[in-house]
């Protein structure tokens, strides 16, 4: 069994730090001096209502996109001057299916791992490892198109795992799979985090953060507006025992719709 | 360098794994231009016959002789397409413009065929060439040999058509002049031994030498090009919906975030659609050859070298247009929009050089116009590569653009 995200508190190593970023498209500034740092062996939960920000923030912290303001360094080398060194650390799992349906998860693992420089043979090896890792050994050979939603996100994730990251990035891995699918990422995530990983993971589901994140940002219109523990952010409203963590983030949003 | 080719390399062997299992893509790529070009290709196959049945001017300057015998015969019914007209009258109509041309027959021609020497037909046009024709009874018997006159096709096909009236009747004539023509190595003598047998006269070998730029029609020499031009730059316009679905499903973000470089992502796409592209031009070349008895022309490395520059140049293309576009439904409806329009602007439809003025330097602004006009001129006017390669130059030119247009606006990230 995983450990509990307090288990891991005691860790306090940097792993990511993003200071001050800073990001417009087009005259709008979607990203606002945006600061935080992501510890070695942590999950960090990025939460935010849908156009707060995160998913180009994590674009900012993976190397696709660069600031306007600002930097981020993962493990001491800037995402700006030094984007090779930060890409060999990262493992990236898109919001969205970022895979090829017509090829079977091994070939989509193995295409992945040989564009990252793998060898043909060391693509092969991890990618076995990776799939047995997402529980999909069995239907390795099957084309990704028909596999259920849930199975489609644990490969989503299992590209990610291919370059064996120190950090990997989750940008809402778990949207529209059953329960089953759901537990089975969160146990798969909880464990790469006892290995020593570091996890940044972006959601809308309140419980999952709470099940998982060792601290939480929130970020709304652009702007981290509170970052803790889940019991810190709790404590801010009420009793942290009583309260939940979707009270917390409407608390802090509002609640007003935002699509 | 190094990485770049390699990435590029594995990215364009997944993308030819991908176009495989796409059925759709496949049949659109190789089958579809097929049901075009047999329909084109009957369509304008009743073309050549047709022209062959325009008027044709025949003159002679003797009084009676053999050639008397052999217009008579040529103009005794409508179907022939010949009239007879004076010499005088034929040269002047010929100078004002208002004749293509005309066959005459020398005022010797009787005699010097009596002769079993060999006389000449002369074939003016109004072009301001003349060719002769040498009938000869001196070495392998009665051969007549029509060489067709420099020019446009019209005159060619009405050229044709008269030589072809001269092999039918001639045929009718060789019996009255049995005796007189040698035909096919057969003396006199022999001829009259197989009259007596009651056996027919051989017949009269005919044989036209072209000498100028035109070949006989085969509509699939014009059709099969056009639309193997059209099929390949739509594939590769097509092939931008991919590039942008892979945008949107933030595959090249994943790329980028995994350490690949974005020229590579370029590369690597150009590459897929070069392959496909070649892919195109195998199958429907090859097709063409033995389903269509299609002719590559004097120069049929010529046409495989136009054929890779235009490959290049619509690979560059699908490129360039999935730079330019910002979701999968815009990349769709600009490779159709691109496609249709630049097709028969470019001559894919129908050929340039029978359109107006204006439509050819409009065909000029686009790569199938520079392309069509270079199988044009290599497969139905018998060009040499030099004679192509200016637009071999365009087709690069054109790659040039496209590809300078791609790496500056390509993107790997969705604006969502």
């Amino acid at each position: 069994m995983s450990a509990s995200p307090s288990a891991n508190m005691g860790c306090m190593d940097e792993f990511l730090v993003a200071t001050g970023l800073t990001k417009s498209f087009d005259g709008v500034q979607v990203v606002e001096s945006v600061s935080f740092t992501v510890h070695a062996k942590e999950i960090f939960g990025l939460l935010g209502p849908n156009g707060a920000g995160k998913t180009t923030t994590i674009r900012m912290l993976s190397t696709v996109l660069g600031p306007d303001e600002g930097d981020v360094t993962v493990d001491g080398h800037s995402v700006g001057r030094e984007s090779d060194a930060v890409r060999r650390l990262i493992g990236v799992c898109p919001q969205e299916l970022a895979l090829y349906p017509e090829l079977s998860a091994t070939d989509n693992l193995v295409f992945f791992g040989r564009m990252a420089g793998l060898s043909g043979k060391e693509a092969k090896e991890r990618a076995a490892d990776v799939l047995e890792r997402v529980g999909l050994t069995e239907r390795a050979k099957d084309a990704v198109r028909k596999y259920s939603g849930g199975m489609k996100r644990r490969v989503n994730i299992a590209i990610a795992l291919m370059s064996r990251p120190r950090l990997l990035f989750l940008d809402e891995p778990t949207v529209g799979i059953d329960p089953q699918s759901r537990n089975h990422i969160f146990d798969t995530v909880l464990a790469l985090r006892d290995e020593g990983m570091s996890v940044l993971y972006t959601t809308h589901y309140m419980e999952e953060a709470d099940r998982l994140c060792d601290r939480i940002g929130v970020m709304d219109a652009g702007r981290i507006i509170a970052l803790g523990t889940p019991t810190e952010l709790k404590a801010q409203i009420g009793d942290p025992g009583a309260t939940t963590l979707e009270e917390v983030f409407l608390s802090l949003t509002g609640r007003s719709l935002r699509d | 360098m190094r990485l770049l080719l390699r990435q590029a390399l594995l990215l364009s062997v997944k993308d030819t794994r991908l176009f495989f299992r796409d059925r759709f893509a496949l049949g659109f790529a190789l089958l579809f231009p097929i049901l075009f070009i047999v329909a084109f290709s009957l369509a304008l196959g009743d073309i050549g016959p047709e022209d062959e049945q325009l008027r044709m001017a025949v003159a002679t300057e003797e009084e009676g002789g053999f050639s008397r015998q052999v217009i008579d015969a040529l103009t005794a019914t409508d179907a022939t397409g010949v009239d007879e007209w004076d010499p005088q009258d034929a040269e002047q109509a010929v100078r004002e413009g208002s004749l293509p041309g005309y066959v005459l027959f020398p005022a010797d021609f009787t005699q010097r065929m009596f002769g079993g020497g060999s006389t000449v037909v002369r074939i003016t046009d109004s072009e301001g060439g003349e060719q002769t024709v040498r009938l000869t009874g001196e070495d392998s018997g009665a051969r007549i040999l029509v060489v067709t006159a420099d020019g446009d096709p019209e005159t060619e096909a009405i050229l044709g058509g008269l030589a072809r009236s001269i092999a039918g009747r001639i045929g009718t004539l060789s019996l009255a002049a049995r005796g007189v023509i040698e035909l096919e190595g057969f003396t006199a003598l022999d001829l009259a031994r197989l009259g007596e047998l009651g056996a027919a006269p051989p017949s009269i070998v005919f044989t036209t030498e072209q000498v100028g730029d035109v070949e006989p029609f085969n509509a699939s020499n014009f059709t099969l090009p056009g639309y193997l031009t059209m099929f390949v730059f739509f594939a590769a316009a097509l092939g931008a919906e991919a590039i942008a679905r892979e945008r949107q499903t933030q595959t090249l973000e994943r790329l980028l975030a995994n350490g690949v470089r974005r020229s590579s992502i370029v590369a690597g796409k150009m590459l897929a659609s070069l392959y496909r592209g070649f892919l195109q031009l195998a199958f429907l070349w090859v097709l063409g050859i033995f389903a269509f008895s299609i002719d590559f022309g004097e120069s049929p490395a010529a046409v495989i070298v136009v054929s890779v520059f235009m490959a290049v140049a619509s690979s560059a293309f699908g490129v360039m247009l999935a730079a330019l576009v910002h979701t999968v439904k815009s990349a769709s409806s600009a490779a159709v929009l691109a496609s249709l329009t630049l097709a028969p602007l470019g001559g894919c439809w129908w050929p340039l050089f029978i359109t107006p003025d204006w439509m050819q330097a409009l065909g000029r602004l686009t790569p199938h116009g520079w392309a069509n006009d270079a199988f044009n001129k290599l497969m139905l006017f018998g060009a040499e590569g030099q004679d192509v390669l200016v637009n071999m130059l365009a087709l690069a030119l054109f790659a040039a653009g496209f590809l300078v247009i791609a790496v500056a606006r390509f993107r790997t990230v969705s604006a969502n």
